[in-house]
This record gives structure tokens, C-alpha cells and sequence, in this order.
């Protein structure tokens, strides 16, 4: 992955949701997932509920592209591990040795691929449609830790800069006739790595630390934002249906319903 | 009012909030190991939802209370940490050594800030790697706290001064962090890692008759040791090299001697 955030600009209605919305909608779907333990419930989650959302967005395409690159070597290991080897299996299909097929073990891989595709499948919808940094103004907004905001928002500009810095060393530590080739080289090569990179970011991290005291950085009161981030009755609403939803759901998991 | 607030609508101090936290993730941890499902959909039954939805609220509420009492100049060291993990981290992937490395950031912070810095640096960088690069790093963000968080208390008890301590303390906090991943690896991912190798350990265990959280528990214990212990002693070299005056900047490695006496720190502060 040569990018730090999958983030696509675009007009569409579902960009212009408040972030906490399409947070919300992620979490809640979730939730659900992993709360009724049948395997239709993440499926009818991906695909009523998910692809829409996505196909409005028009992400579509890049959709389709990185959900399968997350979810193929789970749903495959699980198929292989867990189709062959479930250790509480019963009804056998087929058996070859210590290797056994068993309708439990294909029913556990089902659901658990599923609920792991809807997990990502969630994510992945609100990362493509939603800037870090508005979520996370959006978060502060309702009582999240500047701090923590800060933490997320800076380390998402830090990377690029910090990869190339990272680069820049390696290729002076070549041009030195430092060896990169070979396992054992390469694990020698972290150490001569890591130092100057790590002494370059901390150098300047002091200055930082007062210049953000300066700005009540550390100030426990609530700040007001500058840019308000539109938000509706209607999304309220649809939040809290939303949560109604995922607890309905916990609590149905809770009690025993569709077991 | 809306359905999703940030700040708790009881307004709990940092130090109950942490505390509740860690209560929480020792509870969900406790129930998840004395669970032994038997219904006919084996696994499938709660142990998932309690093992992502009780390790992510115990990990949220360690962060929030956490972060509300560190420094500015602890919070800022941060993102460096994090952007270390994920950069090395990728790295590492790239190049198919058997090991993640990324945590190094983490234990960096939780040596040079102490446990309760390192616990929310660990679950900060899952999870702004969950939401940035791969979703799937969420559901680990409470080892990372419990690996930033051992790391501090070692720490403090004095293991990061000479390297044999180094990876005794390595080891230790590779023990836990298999342990504690051990559930969500079973359970939210039955088993699966999209690694050749470690499916191939976890596959070989359950054949023998381990159940699924026995299997994933031992593929931790051999895994995750190797990883810390190596991640420990490459944190440990960066910090020897770091220079005395950047180390003695941080009151919990000076109050506790983390690094042991600086005496070249002394001299330089003297002069």
C-alpha cells in the first residue's frame, strides 16, 4: 500500500453526511453482524445496506477493488482451516486421515467470512467516503479529547514525509556501501535505519510541544469549532435508529433468539 | 441530543475511567476463556460479539482516561511513535520476515512515558491503522495497549537498562500479547490470518484436537514472544542511542531510572 488513506473526494449525498453519521452507520452494521448468529444477517447487511450506500457514493469501482484484497486471504484461510479442521464438527462429509469435512465446519466458515466481510466491508465505506480529519473534527465536536484527535490527524501527515525521509536514509546508507540485499543484511539494516530517522522526527518535537502549549493545546475546556459540520434531524434520527438497531440486535444475541 | 456522543454522559474521572477499562477487558477476557460453547453453532454463539465489542469499549475507555492526564510533550512524541509502527511495520511485511514488528513506536513510548502512555499509544496506532490501511487492525487494539502498558511497568521495575533484562521483559510481554489476542483471533476470525505459516500451526493444532481458542492461544505463545522480544531489543538500541539530554527530557524515565543513572545526562544538565 503505497497510500496512507484510501479517502476518494467527491459530491456525492453520502460525502456531504456528517462524518459521525457514516461512523455510526459502520459501527452499527458491525454490531449487527456479529450479533445474530445466523449467516444471512451479514449478508443482507453487505448487500442491502452497504453496496447502496456505496454504489451512491460513487466509489464503486475502487469498492470492489480493495474489499477483496482484504477479505480474500481471510475468507480463504477460514474455508481451509476451518472447513478441514473444525474441531467440533460432527457430521462428516469426508475424511481423509486427520482431515475431516464437516457440515459444521463449512456452516462456522460461512458465517465467520461473512460477518468478517460485513466488519470490513463497513469500515472500508466510511475510510472511502470520509476525510480522517473531518471525522475527527467531527468527533471533537462531541466531546472526543483534542489530544486524541491530534494524535490521528498528525500521524496521517506525518507518514508521507517520514517514508521519504526514510527512503533518503536508506539510499545514503547504500551510497555509504551499506549491503541491502539478503534476509540477515536486512535485518541489519532496521537498526542504521531506525536511529537517524527516529533523532530527525524527535529534534524538532520540543519546539512543538510549546508552540501548541502557546495555542491552549492543552486546555481541558470545550472549544467552539470555526467550520461547522453540517448535520441534519433527519441524520440525528438516523443515528439513532442506527444504535437502536445494534442494541436491539446485542440483545437478541443476549437472550438466545435464532440460535 | 444525539445517538453518538464522545464524552461519557456520567462525567467519570481519568483514573475510574482507566480503571473501568482494564476492568472491562479482564471481564471480557475471563468470560471468553471460561465459555465453553456447545451450542450447535459451536463458536458462533456470543464469543464473537463479546470479543470485539468488550476488548474495543475496554480499549476506548484506557485511551480516554489515559489521554486525559498526559503532557502535551508525551502526546506529541505520539504520532512519531505511531507513524514508526506503521512505517517499519510495512517494511517488515514487504520483505516476509516471519516477524510484524510494529510496535516498536509503542515501546518506545511506554518505556520513555510510562504504562499509561504506552497503553493508549498501542491502541491509538491500531486504531489509526484501522482506519486508514486496514480495518482488520481494530479488533487488536487492546494488545497493543497491553504490550505499550507491560512495557511501562517493566520499565519502571528497571528491565530496560541492560539487554539479557531487555528480553526477559520481551518475552514476558510477548506471553501476554498472544494470550490476549488469542480470543479475537479465534473467535472474530476463526483463526483465520491470511499467513501461510501461522495457518499452517493453528491448522496442525486443531487436527491434533485442540479447540479453536487452545489452538490460537499456543500459535500466540510461540509467535508472539519471538516478535516482542525482538521489537524489545531493537527499542532498546534506539534508545542507548539516543542522546542523554532527549532521554532525561521525560519525568517518568528520570523519576524511575529507566534508563539507569545518566551520569553523562547529569554532567550535561550540570554544565
Amino acid at each position: 500500500m503505497s497510500a496512507v488513506m484510501f479517502f476518494q473526494d467527491g459530491g456525492s449525498p453520502v460525502h456531504r453526511l456528517n462524518p459521525v453519521t457514516k461512523l455510526a452507520l459502520a459501527l452499527a452494521v458491525t454490531t449487527t453482524a456479529f450479533a445474530i448468529p445466523v449467516f444471512w444477517a451479514p449478508l443482507l447487511l453487505v448487500l442491502l445496506v452497504l453496496v447502496p450506500a456505496v454504489v451512491v457514493a460513487g466509489v464503486g469501482r475502487t469498492y470492489a477493488r480493495l474489499l477483496p484484497l482484504f477479505a480474500a486471504p481471510l475468507v480463504i484461510s477460514v474455508f481451509l482451516l476451518q472447513g478441514l479442521f473444525f474441531p467440533e464438527g460432527t457430521t462428516v462429509l469426508a475424511a481423509w486421515g486427520p482431515v475431516a469435512v464437516t457440515a459444521e465446519g463449512l456452516s462456522f466458515a460461512a458465517l465467520t467470512s461473512l460477518r468478517l466481510v460485513a466488519m470490513l466491508g463497513a469500515f472500508l465505506f466510511l475510510l472511502l467516503t470520509t476525510h480522517p480529519g473531518a471525522l475527527m473534527s467531527a468527533m471533537v465536536e462531541r466531546g472526543l479529547s483534542p489530544k486524541t484527535s491530534y494524535v490521528v490527524s498528525a500521524t496521517l501527515q506525518i507518514v508521507p514525509a517520514f517514508r521519504a525521509r526514510a527512503r533518503n536514509v536508506l539510499r545514503a546508507q547504500q551510497a555509504r556501501g551499506l549491503d541491502t540485499t539478503g534476509l540477515r543484511r536486512r535485518v541489519r539494516t532496521l537498526l542504521p535505519l531506525i536511529g537517524p530517522l527516529l533523532l530527525g522526527s524527535l529534534a524538532d518535537l520540543e519546539a512543538r510541544a510549546v508552540a501548541m502549549e502557546a495555542r491552549a493545546f492543552g486546555a481541558p475546556h470545550r472549544r467552539t469549532a470555526l467550520l461547522a459540520l453540517a448535520d441534519s434531524p433527519a441524520q440525528r434520527v438516523a443515528r439513532l435508529l442506527m444504535a437502536a438497531v445494534a442494541v436491539a440486535a446485542v440483545v437478541a444475541n443476549v437472550v438466545g433468539v435464532a440460535r | 441530543m444525539t445517538a453518538l456522543r464522545f464524552a461519557p454522559p456520567i462525567r467519570l474521572s481519568p483514573g475510574a475511567r482507566t480503571a473501568l477499562g482494564t476492568a472491562v477487558v479482564v471481564l471480557t477476557y475471563a468470560s471468553l476463556i471460561a465459555t465453553r460453547p456447545t451450542s450447535p453453532h459451536g463458536v458462533g454463539g456470543s464469543a464473537a460479539l463479546l470479543a470485539l465489542v468488550g476488548y474495543l469499549a475496554g480499549s476506548l475507555l484506557i485511551v480516554s482516561g489515559a489521554m486525559a492526564r498526559l503532557s502535551t510533550s508525551t502526546v506529541t512524541l505520539f504520532p512519531v511513535a505511531i507513524t514508526l509502527n506503521i512505517v517499519i511495520g510495512q517494511v517488515v511485511r514487504i520483505s516476509g520476515l516471519p516477524v510484524h514488528l510494529d510496535s516498536i513506536g509503542t515501546v518506545l513510548v511506554g518505556a520513555l512515558a510510562g504504562p499509561a502512555a504506552g497503553a493508549a499509544c498501542g491502541a491509538l496506532s491500531s486504531i489509526t491503522v484501522g482506519m486508514t490501511i486496514n480495518p482488520g487492525s481494530l479488533p487488536y487494539a487492546v494488545t497493543a495497549a497491553s504490550v505499550g502498558a507491560l512495557v511501562g511497568l517493566f520499565a519502571r521495575f528497571g528491565l530496560f537498562r541492560r539487554a539479557p533484562a531487555v528480553v526477559v521483559a520481551g518475552a514476558l510481554i510477548g506471553v501476554v500479547a498472544g494470550m490476549v489476542s488469542a480470543p479475537t483471533t479465534a473467535f472474530v476470525f476463526g483463526n483465520a490470518s491470511g499467513q501461510l505459516g501461522q495457518s499452517v500451526v493453528i491448522g496442525t493444532l486443531q487436527a491434533y484436537g485442540n479447540s479453536m481458542l487452545e489452538a490460537a492461544t499456543i500459535n500466540g505463545l510461540i509467535a508472539d514472544p519471538l516478535d516482542k522480544v525482538v521489537v524489545c531489543l531493537l527499542a532498546y538500541a534506539v534508545l542507548s542511542a539516543l542522546p542523554a539530554r532527549l532521554r532525561q527530557r521525560f519525568p517518568f524515565a528520570r523519576e524511575h531510572g529507566v534508563f539507569g543513572r545518566d551520569r553523562r545526562a547529569a554532567a550535561e544538565v550540570g554544565a
